[in-house]
């Protein structure tokens, strides 16, 4: 929509010439940039690579080949592992710029194999399965240690995931989608203090300044998990009434940080989790015998939240 | 047709919006941002995305509960009266939606998004189930109506490719009732008609007059150069044919117009890439690469070797390779394109002449002059002549 915009706002004296003879060369096409075509086809490269890569091991365990292609996944690990490691800077608290257009996703991909490669030592060697929870936990450590050392929010997002798995729980959309989120009993307990506690530890590493562009992801991580967790727990009717306290305490907390990160996502969470839990409060106490007030309720709460949005809008905007 | 918006309000909204894309990455000053800020105020309401999806999602539960009350009452009445009713209910709600909400400044705000569908969903519905649901040609021809009409007057991007795909639906059960040849045109009959389609749209898209529909211009253009893409791919003609045309293929026979399919199926990716490359056609080149994947695929489903993870460690190998030999190969701009982001702020801040000198000349001159050139610097890209 805004094609000529450069032009008039040149002609009314809003911008300068040199600013818009720059301007213009990016909207009217004279330069294009493919940056997002290419790290997405680069992404797709990674993901099908160490997928195909990893499907090859399983499929072919006891092969004679077997072996050599077992050497080969380690030695490509080790690769991406050795090019990331000599030309990445010295560590410091904040964003690290890329070396490479291409580096985080050979990071990316070393991490990715370097999961075939454990899954598979795991699969051969008993001394692993047995130990399971503690291998995870060395992953876990060794994928923080990359993400911290070599700046790589994606290697963040695994760490969490493999941490989380250490105390069973699953933090994986196919895990949501089949219902089995957490597969013991009581796990939502675990998975309650797991992210509260988590969340404590991402605080203080922000008010620490350590890595603070990490924050978000961890935030993103606990919301979930504790607002998951919680619901599970509201569900289990026995102590609902404590578990709906809990999620009102994370909405607040969930409220807090959306401000504070200027992030709407976690308002999302918080909503969706509130709406959930109150929903629940009634139809469990003055909605439980009151079918035809189902109706009334969801316009009245729905549209007295819309109303709430749009009055208060000031307060929801990005930037204040 | 007019819109349902403001004209100079939206494009105002746009203007501001854009204008603070480039402040943020050092295009242009503070200062001058708020000058423009303040000369193009509106009152839209137009929240961020996060916000939107929220009232999107808290409108759909808040329609629920009226639907739902409304449902009980027209629940026991005959199936006609209830078709009449939920169409009449859509236009009621798509009046509804203009006095309540567009009239007040909302312009996309989730709340609008959310009445909107719920509003083509009861009108297309009712109309259809007044026809007991199985007239095909009331149910494709109410929805491309409906769908239209919502993107056109409310420039919705989502309508609009329903619109679309309600036409080609159209064209396709339309040639495909009245059978015989007809059925075997099909394919040659949407390409015959997507062509045009693209190219009259991409004219539209530079009109002046028209620029509050530009995003949609834009999605029809791509939809439309996927279905001429769909319509000449070997494996959905064939798949199509066997499944719906009843088309049965004995063992070594082929489709008919079997080779026009398997050449359109490797050309026109091929054209979409030069062409996108050669206009700098971000859409073309876009579509492109998704149809070159697809055509791939196509001729692995159909000449597989049997080993799906050979395939995708290679596929992965392949394009990993192709990518960084590209990435490598853009380090300094060529042609006009760059693997930079351009709008961020190191395109911002550099001085207008390393600009033009960089689209202009290509690299090596641009290098000795002008170190600070983004990309081009250190290493001083060799071979650069070559492209131009």
């Amino acid at each position: 929509m805004t094609k000529e915009t450069p032009k008039e706002l040149f002609d009314k004296n809003f911008i300068t010439e040199e600013q818009f003879r720059k301007i213009d060369l990016v909207t009217s096409g004279k330069i294009v940039s493919v940056f997002y075509e290419l790290r997405s086809l680069l992404y797709l490269g990674v993901m099908l690579f160490t997928a195909g890569a990893g499907i090859l091991i399983y499929e072919n365990i006891g092969d004679i080949g077997h072996q050599i292609s077992i050497f080969v996944l380690g030695l490509l690990t080790i690769a991406c592992f050795w090019y990331a490691f000599s030309r990445a800077t010295n560590y410091t608290n904040d964003k690290v710029k890329s070396p490479t257009p291409y580096y985080d996703y050979i990071v990316l991909c070393g991490g990715l194999l370097f999961i075939s490669f454990q899954g598979y030592l795991q699969f051969q060697y008993d001394f692993l399965t047995d130990n399971l929870g503690y291998s995870t936990l060395i992953t876990a450590a060794f994928f923080f240690f990359i993400a911290y050392r070599l700046d790589h929010v994606g290697f963040l997002s695994l760490a969490i995931t493999a941490f989380a798995s250490f105390w069973s729980i699953s933090v994986s959309p196919q895990k949501w989608y089949s219902g089995d989120f957490f597969s013991g009993s009581h796990l939502y307990n675990t998975a309650i203090i797991f992210s509260t506690a988590l969340a404590i530890i991402a605080v203080i590493l922000n008010k620490k300044n350590v890595k603070k562009h990490f924050t978000f992801t961890y935030l993103n991580f606990c919301a979930l998990i504790f607002f998951v967790g919680a619901i599970t727990g509201l569900f289990d009717k026995e102590w609902y009434g404590i578990y709906l306290l809990l999620i009102y305490a994370g909405c607040v907390f969930a409220y807090f940080t959306a401000r504070w990160e200027k992030s709407f996502l976690f308002l999302l969470y918080a909503f969706m989790a509130a709406y959930i839990g109150t929903t629940y409060l009634l139809a469990e106490t003055i909605l439980a015998n009151a079918v035809e007030l189902w109706s009334i309720y969801s316009f009245a709460s729905c549209g007295g939240f819309i109303y709430f949005i749009i009055k208060y809008r000031n307060h929801f905007k990005q930037e204040a | 047709m007019n819109s349902a918006y403001n004209e100079s309000l939206v494009y105002h909204l746009a203007v501001i919006k854009v204008s603070k894309k480039w402040w943020k990455h050092g295009f242009i000053e503070k200062q001058q941002f708020e000058n423009i800020q303040q000369a193009y105020a509106v009152q839209l309401y137009n929240p961020n995305l996060i916000i939107r999806i929220l009232l999107f999602i808290a409108t759909l539960f808040a329609l629920s509960g009226i639907t739902v009350f409304l449902g009980l009452i027209v629940a026991e009445m005959n199936e006609d009266v209830i078709a009449i009713a939920c169409s009449t209910y859509g236009i009621v709600s798509f009046f509804l939606l203009e006095k309540l909400f567009i009239n007040k400044n909302h312009y996309k705000s989730g709340v609008t998004e959310a009445i909107l569908y719920h509003s083509c969903g009861f009108t297309i519905g009712g109309l259809s189930g007044i026809t007991d649901f199985d007239n095909m040609h009331v149910i494709l021809w109410s929805c491309l109506i409906v769908f239209s009409f919502s993107a056109i007057r409310y420039l919705d991007l989502l309508c609009t490719l329903a619109a679309t795909v309600s036409f080609a639906g159209i064209l396709f059960f339309e040639f495909y009732n009245i059978g015989g040849i007809f059925q075997q045109i099909i394919p040659f009959v949407f390409i015959a008609g997507f062509t045009p389609i693209y190219f009259w749209v991409k004219k539209l898209k530079q009109r002046i007059n028209l620029r509050l529909w530009r995003n949609n211009f834009l999605m029809i253009e791509s939809i439309s150069l996927l279905f001429i893409y769909a319509a000449g791919n070997y494996m959905v003609v064939r798949e199509l044919s066997v499944s719906m045309m009843n088309l049965e293929i004995i063992e070594g026979g082929d489709i008919p117009f079997a080779f026009i399919f398997y050449t359109l199926t490797v050309i026109i990716p091929m054209m979409y890439l030069y062409f996108g490359i050669k206009k700098k056609d971000m859409v073309l080149l876009r579509v492109s690469l998704i149809v070159l994947a697809f055509s791939v695929f196509t001729f692995k489903y159909y000449y597989s070797l049997g080993h799906p993870e050979i395939t995708l460690t290679f596929a992965g190998l392949v394009l990993i390779g192709i990518t960084i030999t590209v990435m490598r190969y853009l380090k300094i701009m060529r042609n006009g394109f760059t693997r930079e982001n351009i709008l961020s702020e190191k395109w911002g801040n550099m001085s207008v002449e390393a600009f033009v000198i960089s689209q202009t000349m290509g690299g090596n001159q641009s290098n000795v002059d002008h170190p600070s050139m983004p990309g081009g610097g250190s290493s001083g890209g060799g071979g650069a002549s070559s492209s131009f």
